[in-house]
């Protein structure tokens, strides 16, 4: 049953604009379109009462989160996908009612999570402009005083008596975003969106934003673009599984989240690493050559066997995050199984999309290595990736020197970039500006 | 009532629904709204022929009109309930996509074709002129039987379009229903063709008596007893309570369920 709380007379909540006390949100697993005879049978027995439904059956997308924005505030909220952030933003807008707790939203409301939800598209721009304002809340007389300044936003002027349907997709967010933030809100929820058209529509829309925070209008931005939310915000809100799990100063909550998703990240990648040595035991047949896709492959006639592929950081601990200028150590080992000549050993670093990066060896590099031990460990230090943001597979190799491979391990390692800044393209040189 | 007030509140946007509904029905073809008039019309001619001529029903006096009498209501109660009971589902963008009060979409149905009626009522007026039948004071109970009518059908819709979210399979029930429910009602037969004990499915059927009072104040120029009366009446408000506590028990898990 729903736990219905009232809000706490004594707290002056007008000085919030939104205010979210201890909310919490379930949802039925499966929930919607119920069907076969035991849920049909059950509907008619009780038509009239809700049915329990049992914990088991939910999940829970926000749990006990309480939130206090002040009036005039701009916070970001920040957070993976399915940590509860839709539903937050839902939750603030009332689509969703919350489990326990209480929401309230102090003003005019103004979503721009779906633009144009309630457009027609066999109806003019004007006629939609409309419908869409009375949606909105506006009647008929602040819509005709705001018309023109709307249709102007959004650079209509000359298809407003065309059907939407005609529109293209920018032209029909450009439409829905103007109407909305033309509808004088207190409160602005914004989802993404301010990547809507042409890159001189996004300036505007950003001026516009910037307007309303100017007149004290609260904020609530939601987003992945990290930067965006450090320029636009004063206060950034983490949440993760439906808790907040951090808030504050936006740098700080940032660099801390960063932290978190790489050691996510981190997690993720050292499984792909034993996966990929699980089935490398496994192929003991040379497999089929595959040089060409990203997924892990390995093949040879195994004279020699190379294993235990591993990168590590600086402190020679095992690590598969890394940022531009960190150091990196690729190690291996190797086991010498019968009669071989010429040992060759290899390394090659490509991007996610399959260009190589760098693909070398011991012969290129003329490192002397004629005789080796029944076994032993190879090491290659890297004292600066130097590589930019992205995500990148490493492949080991021991063969001849005329190329008979002997174990070739293709994309065994993934490993991700991270930049602290922006740059663009593949590898950051070692560089530095001179402006006379 | 929680929801009555809601629906006043919201009635500019109800009426732009409204508009909407009716211009796009008709938007792009070249008769436009003329087709409100020519549906019926075309409507109400095959049934004349059928019933008329093939089957030759000729126990009442002026079968034609009587046959519109209840066949236009009815054409409003049957589309307007099936529209009705889809409508949530049907807007299901506007309700998890927007803070859209959903009570306003069976009300906009209900209204819409309620709309067509009225313009169907000016045919009907037109036959009566043509097959000289009077017009008396009774007619002013119209407006009576049409509110009662609106509530009655909005009631039951509101009830159906929010069950039809979470079961399907209301809309398959209900258009099968509404099937043996139009033959149920004196509609193409007068009331007294039904055998002694069958009487029941007339005089227990609230909508069989809606449609007789339609034909007592358009046709006959009496004035619907006093039974009729109490009897609409009093399902019209039990249906008006009904609806609207299905409805309020899960307008907050619409968004979620769609």
């Amino acid at each position: 049953m729903l736990k219905k709380i009232k809000p706490d007379k004594k707290v002056a909540s007008s000085e919030y604009s939104v205010d979210l006390f201890e909310i919490s949100k379930s949802f039925e697993k499966n929930a919607g379109v119920k069907s076969g005879y035991s849920s049909i049978k059950s509907a008619l027995l009780s038509p009239f009462t809700k049915k329990k439904v049992k914990a088991e059956n939910l999940t829970t997308a926000i749990q006990d989160l309480t939130l206090r924005i002040p009036k005039g505030a701009s916070v970001g909220v920040i957070g993976r996908n399915g940590s509860g952030k839709s539903t937050l933003l839902k939750l603030i807008t009332g689509i969703y009612k919350p489990t326990s707790g209480y929401v309230k939203v102090n003003g005019r409301i103004s979503a721009l999570i779906e633009l144009g939800a309630g457009f027609h598209p066999d109806f003019t721009g004007r006629e939609n402009l409309y419908l869409g304002g009375v949606l909105h809340g506006l009647s008929k007389k602040e819509i005709e005083a705001k018309f023109d300044d709307i249709v102007a936003f959004a650079e209509l002027e000359d298809f407003i008596d065309d059907p939407v349907r005609t529109y293209s997709s920018g032209m029909f967010m450009r439409l829905g975003f103007s109407l909305a933030i033309h509808t004088d809100p207190d409160v602005l929820l914004v989802d993404e969106v301010l990547a809507v058209g042409d890159a001189k529509f996004v300036t505007k829309c950003k001026e516009k934003v910037s307007e309303l925070r100017k007149q004290k209008k609260t904020l609530f931005l939601v987003s992945h673009d990290l930067s965006a939310v450090e320029r636009w915000c004063d206060e950034v809100i983490w949440i993760d599984k439906g808790v907040v799990k951090d808030r504050g100063e936006p740098r700080r909550v940032i660099d801390q989240y960063l932290d978190y998703i790489e050691k996510g990240e981190e997690e993720e990648l050292k499984e792909i690493s034993k996966k990929h040595e699980e089935e490398a035991d496994s192929i003991q047949e040379e497999s089929e050559k595959d040089s060409s896709g990203l997924g892990f492959a390995r093949w040879g006639s195994r004279e020699i066997e190379v294993s235990d592929i591993d990168v590590l950081n600086g402190d020679n601990q095992s690590q598969h995050v890394f940022h531009t200028s960190d150091a990196l150590s690729l190690t291996f080992s190797y086991k010498v199984n019968s009669e071989y000549k010429e040992p060759v050993f290899g390394f090659g670093i490509n991007r996610s999309d399959g260009v190589s990066i760098i693909g070398t060896n011991t012969n290129l590099e003329s490192v002397d290595i004629n005789q080796i031990s029944s076994s032993g460990k190879v090491k290659v230090d890297i004292a600066s990736l130097n590589l930019l943001d992205g995500t990148y597979y490493i492949d080991v190799a021991v063969h001849r020197e005329d190329g008979y491979a002997y174990d070739y391990h293709k994309n065994v390692i993934k490993i991700i970039v991270h930049s602290k800044n922006n740059m663009i393209g593949v590898v950051d040189f070692n560089h530095k500006w001179e402006i006379k | 009532m929680r929801g009555v007030i809601e629906l006043f509140k919201y009635k500019s946007l109800i009426m732009a629904l409204v508009g909407r509904h009716l211009a796009s029905r008709y938007r792009g073809s070249a008769l436009g709204m003329l087709w409100s008039f020519l549906n019926p019309l075309f409507f109400m001619l095959i049934y004349v022929l059928v019933f008329k001529y093939y089957i030759r029903f000729d126990s009442v006096q002026n079968y034609s009109i009587f046959l519109f009498c209840g066949l236009l209501p009815w054409v409003w109660f049957n589309s307007g309930l099936i529209e009705a009971t889809n409508s949530i589902v049907s807007s299901g963008h506007l309700i998890t996509k927007s803070m859209f009060p959903p009570e306003i979409l069976p009300a906009v149905s209900v209204i819409t074709n309620l709309v067509h009626y009225l313009l169907s009522l000016i045919l009907l007026f037109g036959f009566m002129i043509y097959f000289e039948v009077a017009f008396t004071a009774t007619l002013l109970l119209m407006p009576v039987l049409i509110l009662l009518q609106t509530i009655m059908m909005y009631s039951i819709g509101l009830m159906f379009s929010a069950l039809n979210v979470f079961y399907r399979d209301i809309q398959h029930l209900l258009a099968n229903a509404l099937n043996l429910l139009f033959f149920l009602c004196p509609i193409l037969y007068p009331p007294s063709t039904v055998p002694e004990q069958f009487q029941f499915t007339i005089t227990l059927n609230p909508i069989a008596l809606l449609i007789s009072m339609y034909h007592s104040v358009i046709l006959e120029a009496t004035v619907p007893d006093m039974t009729s009366w109490v009897f609409v009446i009093s399902f019209t408000i039990l249906m008006f309570v009904i609806g609207n506590n299905v409805f309020n028990k899960h307008r907050e898990t619409f968004a979620e369920s769609l």
